[in-house]
């Protein structure tokens, strides 16, 4: 801006006060800012680094990925389920116990530890969804209930088989409860014993 | 504010009325400020003494001998306004005497600039209280880009992915609100009180 150009400019803010006054909060708005940079305050560094913030977000979540992973995968023993469903000849390893209901068994069958395959002996629908739960007795206290399946398949009208990762009970009786889905047939009980 | 025309200001005030004087001071205080502001070097309290000066010495001369034509009154209050800080600053140099920078820095007078630093606390409350207010990030970022970085408008609307309209919406909204923040806050009434009306 010339001298002239400026001594235009000033004449016509004194003319139009409303147009000086948009000026002087300007000039204080840009002070304002200026300050607020200077100082230890964070408004800019939101502003100014998206960027940054989207990154932090990111290693926030990739962080609480990995703890999870870790979870999951750094401790085998604690990731594996209590009670699952047998899938494949992969879990044909490891001992086995079988269950049944004898009339006038005075022992229950004791569970072995690690990874146990369980055969349900009974007389099965194969065409039926069972449920499966997993309880531990104790005497004078209710049941407590420590896992379900859901949608199991016997793997013959004989046999119905689960998983129960021994390593995860303490001693204690427990019981296996099983369900015919959808129906109001009287459930069946296999006790067993884990020292 | 209604404006009044420099003839019939500088006719009324000739006359004796001292309610032109009041409207004479209100309509040309803004003015004189963003003039003298450039001229004082953020001096806050010469600021304030050069356009009361200003003031005094246009409405004495409009009660007493007037000025040649009325219609440029504007002109005529700019032109004094520039002398007076023409003046001060050839005082301040005549004033001038050579110190110790190095004592002087360490010791520092605490009244001094007191009125500056209030200014420029009170722009930067301002200043925060508009930026925690604006819903985008991209504002904010828009406001440091134009008045910090000195970016133009195009350069900007480039720079970010914005129209022209998105930008000067944006603007337009932190300036009226940074405005409506400091009136909030009395900036005006105290500018005025300054005066000593």
């Amino acid at each position: 801006m010339s001298q002239a150009e400026a001594e235009a400019f000033e004449e016509y803010c004194l003319a139009n006060p409303e147009f000086a006054k948009q000026v002087e909060f300007e000039q204080r708005l840009k002070l304002g800012l200026a300050q607020v940079a200077r100082g230890p305050t964070a408004e800019f560094v939101r502003s100014n680094q998206p960027v940054r913030w989207k990154i932090a977000a990111a290693a926030a979540v990739l962080l609480g990925l990995s703890a999870a992973f870790y979870a999951f995968h750094g401790n085998p023993a604690g990731s594996r389920p209590l009670l699952a469903a047998v899938s494949g000849d992969a879990q044909q390893a490891g001992s086995t116990m079988r269950l049944a209901l004898v009339r006038g068994a005075e022992t229950s069958p004791v569970l072995q530890g690690g990874l146990v395959r369980v055969e349900i002996v009974g007389l099965f629908d194969t065409g039926i969804h069972y449920s499966v739960t997993l309880d531990r007795l104790q005497p004078k206290k209710a049941i407590d209930t420590l896992a379900t399946l859901y949608g199991q398949h016997p793997s013959s009208p004989m046999t119905l088989e689960v998983l129960i990762d021994s390593d995860q009970l303490e001693a204690a009786t427990y019981s296996l409860r099983v369900r015919k889905q959808s129906s109001d047939e009287e459930a069946l009980d296999f006790n067993f014993v884990k020292y | 504010m209604d404006f009044v025309p420099g003839g019939e200001l500088s006719r009324r005030i000739r006359a004796g009325d001292v309610s032109a004087e009041g409207e004479l001071i209100r309509q040309f205080e803004p003015g004189l400020r963003v003039l003298l502001r450039r001229r004082t070097g953020g001096d806050h309290a010469l600021l304030q003494d050069l356009v009361q000066d200003t003031l005094l010495v246009v409405i004495q001369r409009l009660r007493g001998a007037g000025i040649d034509d009325p219609q440029k009154l504007a002109a005529f209050a700019a032109q004094t306004a520039r002398n007076l800080a023409i003046a001060s600053l050839r005082k301040a140099e005549r004033q001038r005497t050579d110190i110790d920078s190095d004592l002087t820095d360490r010791n520092p007078d605490p009244a001094q600039g007191v009125e500056e630093r209030a200014a420029d606390l009170e722009a930067a409350l301002a200043v925060r209280a508009l930026l925690r207010e604006l819903p985008q990030p991209r504002d904010r970022l828009m406001l440091k880009r134009f008045y910090l970085d000195d970016h133009d408008k195009d350069f900007i609307c480039k720079e970010m992915d914005l129209s022209e309209a998105a930008f000067n919406q944006a603007l337009s909204r932190a300036r009226r609100r940074f405005r409506q923040i400091l009136e909030e806050r009395g900036f005006s009434k105290r500018d005025l009180l300054s005066l000593g009306l």
